[in-house]
């Protein structure tokens, strides 16, 4: 089995594992709730994928759309109950317009990698990141910091090689080199996973230990 | 031709590699650069909390400490100039019981005697009731009660005081006491400690607050001295205006005499917070 593949199923490991975490610790915080439902939204696309991509031997590139698109809605609305600014609510709503359009303009681009849509969501969402940090850096005890962290970092990584994504693809460079930017963007979610165990860890483990 | 084309192609792929490493690096430093400032932030907070809850302690020992003293010297008024006396009224008058048949003329001595003694003891008792709330200012207000006490500092020759007082009785009774406190500590200093012939002394008023402007030729002190600033009774002052609101502030060097100033500002808020400070000090 290539390295790769192993990358995937590390990081889809630990995804269920944080996603089990979570469940079990859930608390009554609004952030906490959304950041469980983006865990469970991701387990179930990203098995999705793993599955026709791996089984079932086919593009699964319409499925990545389908998670890029509830991602930045679900992280969206987290952000919101981190951040209480209504014009979160605005932005979104105008992205989601304007991927809307893009869609039905071009039903095709649900088979490729929109770089703009990409761009744009995850540009918006790393923006959010740095104004949490701001903010926090008011707060004693910032809620799901680390977790912001592991956001942020994993944007902005993952923005550039989902955004060069078909530019690898037209261009017939060696397998070598997009097999790089891939694996790049698998280790990126795992240390993401990674952080959002420590977050875990660090501030709910003794928690739902107690309640059991 | 080929190997050129795939060549370029490849070096598209790094640049993409290099600026993914770019991002990364700068979004570690962003990361690292908030958590130092946080640390740093939080520290800073925390030394302030700490620095005002010193604050606060030594205050409130200088609180204690002045009613400790103010109850010592009443309990040394009581004993010197009421116990004592009253002592004599009651042996001269069991004197008088026990001789029998009384002679008159000692009997009228003894008589005089206790009405003498019972006069003085009358007085004592009047001046240490008038030392721990003066009547006039209960009666006749702050302006009348400075004059009253300037007077007095006057009166005894040791010192000239000019004052001016422009106030229109904006402060509560038990915040014009506390002002009227610092006033007596601060004439008192100037005439025991720093030896002072001239002092003056304004209160003025204007729409936004209430500014005392106290000067005196005495002998000054080390302002770092902090022994010198506790036995002078300067902590009792700051803790009245921190129960004010005010903010006080003096100079002094030795030989340069002492001068301070105290604001105290007109808030809407003020005056009911201060009446509760005033109902635990009061």
């Amino acid at each position: 089995m290539p390295l790769i593949k192993y990358l995937i199923y590390t990081g889809h490991i630990l995804l269920l594992f944080n996603t089990l975490c979570y469940a079990k610790a859930l608390h009554k915080n609004k952030a906490f709730v959304v950041f469980l439902i983006f865990l469970i939204f991701s387990s179930i696309t990203l098995s999705s994928m793993m599955f026709i991509a791996f089984y079932l031997h086919q593009n699964n590139l319409y499925m990545n759309t389908i998670f890029l698109i509830g991602q930045f809605i679900l992280l969206s609305i987290f952000y919101h109950s981190l951040l209480k600014q209504r014009i979160i609510h605005y932005l979104g709503g105008i992205t989601l317009c304007v991927l809307t359009y893009q869609y039905i303009r071009d039903p095709s681009l649900m088979m490729k990698y929109n770089p703009i849509g990409i761009s744009i969501t995850q540009i918006l969402l790393i923006s959010y990141a740095i104004v949490y940090f701001y903010k926090s850096l008011q707060l004693q005890r910032p809620t799901l910091i680390i977790v912001n962290v592991g956001i942020f970092l994993y944007l902005i990584c993952s923005t550039l090689i989902f955004a060069s994504g078909n530019l690898v693809f037209a261009i017939d460079i060696p397998f070598k080199l997009y097999d790089l930017l891939f694996k790049a963007n698998a280790i990126m979610y795992i240390v993401f996973q990674i952080l959002v165990s420590v977050e875990w860890k660090k501030n709910y483990y003794k928690k739902s230990r107690r309640l059991l | 031709m080929e190997k050129e084309l795939l060549q370029e192609e490849s070096q598209v792929a790094m640049i993409v590699l290099i600026a993914i490493l770019v991002v990364l690096l700068m979004g570690i430093a962003l990361v690292l650069f908030f958590f130092l400032s946080r640390k740093k932030i939080i520290q800073t907070a925390l030394e302030k909390t700490n620095l005002e809850l010193s604050y606060q302690k030594e205050l409130l020992h200088a609180t204690i400490q002045t009613q400790e003293k103010e109850r010592k010297r009443i309990a040394q008024d009581l004993h010197d100039a009421i116990s004592a006396k009253l002592t004599v009224i009651s042996l001269t008058t069991n004197v008088l019981i026990d001789r029998t048949p009384p002679d008159f003329e000692d009997a009228n001595d003894m008589l005089c005697h206790i009405l003498e003694v019972t006069t003085q003891t009358l007085d004592s008792s009047r001046t240490l009731a008038h030392n721990l709330l003066p009547p006039i200012l209960e009666n006749f207000g702050l302006v009348a009660a400075v004059e009253e006490v300037c007077d007095a500092f006057i009166n005894s020759q040791q010192v000239a005081i000019t004052y001016k007082t422009v106030y229109n009785g904006y402060l509560s009774k038990e915040e014009e006491l506390h002002l009227f406190r610092i006033i007596q500590e601060l004439l008192n200093n100037s005439v025991r400690h720093g030896k002072a012939t001239y002092i003056a002394l304004d209160i003025m008023e204007d729409q936004e607050q209430l500014y005392v402007a106290y000067v005196d030729n005495g002998k000054g002190f080390d302002t770092t001295n902090t022994a010198v600033k506790k036995g002078i009774g300067l902590k009792n002052i700051e803790t009245r205006v921190a129960i004010l609101q005010g903010t006080f502030s003096f100079y002094s060097q030795l030989s340069e005499g002492f001068q301070c100033t105290i604001y105290i500002n007109k808030q809407p808020q003020h005056t009911h917070e201060k009446k509760l400070h005033s109902i635990s000090y009061g």
